[in-house]
């Protein structure tokens, strides 16, 4: 919101307060309380249109929908929530940090929120999509500002990330630099042309060779 | 985990897939699927209230009732649904935990109602959500304090005499003033000489006329030594209480620390100190002052007053309001002495010479007193005159309503206990008197059916056919199952009535000999006790299995009333004077019962007394009879 118009709102509620001071009403804060109750409120599209747009069947987004629905009222989630629930799958760890790069992943239309469509989207890629779209998902989420490269920085942030998933109690000990060679062989296998950066098209290229990814690609096919 | 989040496991695993590029590990296998049924709907039918959810929203919570195998055992195959015999109300809460993971209390529902829903279902109440868990735990406080009320009187009133020793009955006179006569006469007593102690030392200070010089005299100076005498008496009284309870007192130690005896010592110690001092003039001043501490006498009332005692235990409950009271007042009158002050230094011949002196002024106006012995004269002082006073109301009625509350409540508390006390001993007696009637029932099925001429299945057949029509199966059965009692310990039970006359009778002629163990064979007219037969083995019966009859006839237990005698028409009982012929069908008084320390065990086979019935229903003949209300 502009300066200006916070001056003034700011001001109207000054002299309100006044008002209020003089007169005397009891329920002072009853104009500014209906402002904020107003919920947000999402309704899905129509089952028929998730039906084409997404690879479940009817039976399934109606399950899954209830289990969506059931935990979020409202119909969306927002960062915190999702961070709350991401993280009790991880109580030794702090799983935030990971949790937000995962809500920026499925925010696909980047509106702070994850709304029941975002949801079924991504989760139609990752159970039910080709390997091409799973490898890109994967992309997606390690470029964390969206520009189409993987840098060092952006693959230590995600590696960091999930290193935080662990937590203090492993074995072997959680040392400082492990996220950092972790990253560096990543690096050395995906960065062909060694430019510092990895392009979507090198990575595909180099898990599309690799055994253990495309293995373990297929792994959560059964999960709904 | 809460299980709510167990509905977004797949997407978390299905989000794993983000970690299998940077894997430095191939990945586990995933675990098989055992079953992947589809999920169902299932029908709970709660007393005919029908609900139906999903069986995953149940199996959330698999360490309870409805998420486990265990209500397998409540499936009801020819409706296809589960049957629970339980209260629908409760049910909804209970089902909307496993909907919404959070468990409510609904306010209008009994405590231990839902506490016993909850158990049956396996749900700790601990997960009670945070808007409902406060008022649940209040609840649950109140009942267990009723409940240790009640136990805390049954136990007192439960100890018999016989159990206490001279010091726990002499404590027990004490603190519960109504067990024993004496004890009460003790507490008026003490109570009279309170009040008369504290009467003399008011009476003593009023003036009485002129004595010999032409001078006023209080009374006390001019009956000096009545009031001496009373003094002493009062004071003699006193110390023996104190003393007898500090014997008495189970623990000393906690006697002596506890605030009424800390009252008594303080009621009596000036007398002693006067004894000792009375020839020193130079400590007499002291020795006034300590006259001011016979006053705390009166506080002695408060062992006499339920509402005193409330009174103090508001007051020691309140002590927090009470000291912000304290608090905000103290602040309050220094800030307003200071500014009285100030205000009134201007003005000449003003009283307000010193801030310590305006406190005085500050606090009479304040609690709206005004006494008028200080006014403040300039227009200033006159200003904040009256805003003191304004706010003097409002500071003094902020706290008092919180220790007014507080009183009220622990003062209803207190009523209510006594008047569930009251009503308790009521609805005692009307239960005693309904379940007597169910023990009647069995009498007179017995009468009806049972006593009968033919054999003794036959006439259980005839009795049982009898009353069919009347009682249900439980019936029968309970009937069954007593006279099978009746049979185990060759005892039968009897009536009220029968059982006392018995015992009134087997009073007057009490025999000196008892023991069953003495035997003699012949008949023996008179006696009520004794086995007659010689071969049988005496049967200890302790006292507690004959608890039923036992009212007062403690004497009685000694005596053994058997009848030796078949109960067939042709009884030649051994004791003409008490018998009471049991006719073969019906309605007539079943035997006379006493309760007794030992009996023999009546043969199964025919008995040597010769008796011409060998009839089965001699086997019941035999039986001595107990009275079992």
């Amino acid at each position: 919101m502009s300066c200006r118009k916070r001056c003034k709102r700011e001001f109207l509620k000054f002299a309100q307060y006044l008002f209020r001071l003089i007169t005397g009403t009891l329920n002072a804060d009853s104009v500014e309380d209906e402002l904020e109750l107003s919920a947000v409120r999402h309704r899905p599209e129509g089952l028929e249109q998730l039906e084409a747009q997404t690879r479940f069947s009817r039976k399934e987004l109606q399950i899954l929908y209830r289990g969506f629905k059931n935990e979020c009222p409202s119909g969306v989630v927002n960062e915190d929530t999702f961070k709350d629930i991401y993280s009790q799958f991880f109580p030794q760890g702090d799983a935030s940090t990971y949790a937000h790069f995962l809500f920026n992943a499925f925010d696909t239309d980047h509106d702070g929120s994850v709304s029941f469509e975002d949801f079924v989207t991504g989760l139609s890629i990752l159970l039910r999509g080709t390997v091409q779209e799973k490898l890109n998902w994967a992309f997606n989420l390690y470029d964390i500002n969206k520009d189409g490269y993987i840098t060092k920085e952006e693959m230590l942030d995600i590696m960091k990330a999930i290193y935080n998933m662990m937590g203090k109690c492993t074995y072997p000990i959680l040392k400082e630099e492990t996220p950092r060679q972790h990253v560096e062989i990543f690096f050395q296998k995906m960065d062909k042309n060694k430019d510092g950066v990895v392009t979507i098209d090198e990575f595909i290229d180099c898990c599309q060779n690799d055994e253990n990814i495309m293995r373990s690609m297929q792994l959560f096919e059964n999960v709904i | 985990m809460a299980a709510g989040v167990a509905a977004w496991l797949p997407f978390a695993r299905a989000a794993a897939i983000g970690w299998m590029p940077v894997a430095s590990a191939p990945m586990p296998p995933p675990p098989r699927d055992k079953r992947h049924t589809r999920d169902e709907l299932i029908i709970l039918n709660v007393s005919g209230s029908r609900f139906q959810t999903w069986r995953n929203t149940l199996e959330r919570y698999p360490d309870t009732l409805l998420g486990s195998t265990e209500r397998d055992f409540f499936y009801h195959e020819e409706t296809n649904e589960y049957f629970f015999d339980r209260d629908p109300d409760i049910f909804r809460h209970i089902l909307n935990f496993y909907r919404t993971g959070k468990l409510h209390y609904p306010r209008h529902e009994c405590i231990s109602a839902y506490d016993e829903e909850l158990a049956f279902f396996g749900i700790i109440p601990e997960i009670i959500g945070d808007c409902c868990y406060e008022e649940y735990k209040d609840r649950r406080r109140e009942n267990a304090e009723r409940i240790q009320d009640d136990e805390d009187n049954e136990n007192g009133n439960d100890v018999t005499q016989l159990d206490l020793t001279i010091r726990q009955s002499m404590w027990r006179a004490f603190e519960n003033p109504h067990t024993s006569t004496m004890a009460l006469v003790f507490y008026y007593v003490t109570g009279f000489f309170i009040a008369v102690s504290v009467m003399a030392n008011v009476v003593e200070t009023v003036p009485c006329g002129t004595g010999s010089r032409a001078k006023e005299m209080s009374c006390g100076e001019r009956y000096a030594l009545a009031f001496f005498c009373l003094d002493t008496a009062c004071v003699m009284i006193f110390t023996v209480e104190y003393l007898l309870r500090l014997i008495a007192a189970p623990s000393r130690y906690k006697f002596v620390k506890s605030v009424m005896s800390i009252i008594d010592v303080v009621a009596i110690m000036p007398y002693y100190i006067g004894l000792v001092m009375t020839d020193n003039e130079d400590v007499s001043g002291a020795f006034v002052t300590l006259r001011v501490f016979r006053v705390f006498r009166i506080f002695k009332f408060s062992r006499h007053s339920a509402g005193l005692r409330i009174l103090g235990y508001t007051l020691k409950s309140c002590a927090s309001e009470l000291g912000f009271l304290l608090f905000s007042l103290t602040m309050a009158i220094i800030i307003f002495a200071t500014v009285m002050f100030y205000a009134e230094k201007g003005s000449n011949s003003s009283k307000f010479t010193s801030i310590p002196a305006a406190f005085w002024y500050t606090i009479v106006t304040m609690t709206t007193l005004g006494y008028g012995d200080m006014v403040p004269k300039t227009i200033v002082g006159k200003v904040f005159g009256s805003i003191c006073s304004l706010s003097g109301v409002l500071v003094i009625a902020l706290p008092v309503p919180v220790i007014v509350s507080n009183f009220s409540r622990i003062y209803h508390q207190s009523q209510r206990a006594e008047k569930r006390r009251a009503q308790k001993k009521t609805r005692l007696a009307r239960i005693r008197a309904a379940k007597s009637g169910g023990a009647n029932a069995y009498l007179q099925y017995k009468r009806n059916g049972l006593l009968a001429d033919a054999e003794e299945e036959a006439s259980k057949e005839a009795g049982k056919a009898l009353v069919c029509k009347v009682n249900p199966t439980f019936e029968t059965q309970h009937h069954h199952l007593l006279h099978c009692l009746e049979k185990t310990t060759n005892h039968e039970f009897v009536d009220e009535q029968t059982y006392e006359t018995s015992c009134m009778e087997v009073s007057m002629v009490k025999p000196s000999t008892s023991r069953s163990s003495s035997v003699s064979s012949s008949p023996h007219g008179l006696t009520s006790c004794c086995s007659r037969r010689n071969k049988r083995k005496s049967f200890n019966v302790p006292n507690s299995n004959m608890t039923a009859g036992r009212r007062g006839s403690v004497q009685e237990l000694s005596t053994i009333q058997i009848r030796e005698r078949p109960l067939s028409n042709s009884r030649s009982s051994l004791n003409a004077k008490f018998e009471e012929t049991v006719p073969l069908n019906s309605e007539q008084q079943p035997y006379i019962t006493a309760a007794i320390i030992s009996m023999p065990t009546p043969p199964v086979t025919t008995p040597e007394g010769g008796d011409s019935a060998s009839s089965p229903d001699f086997l019941q003949s035999n039986i001595v009879r107990v009275s079992a209300l």
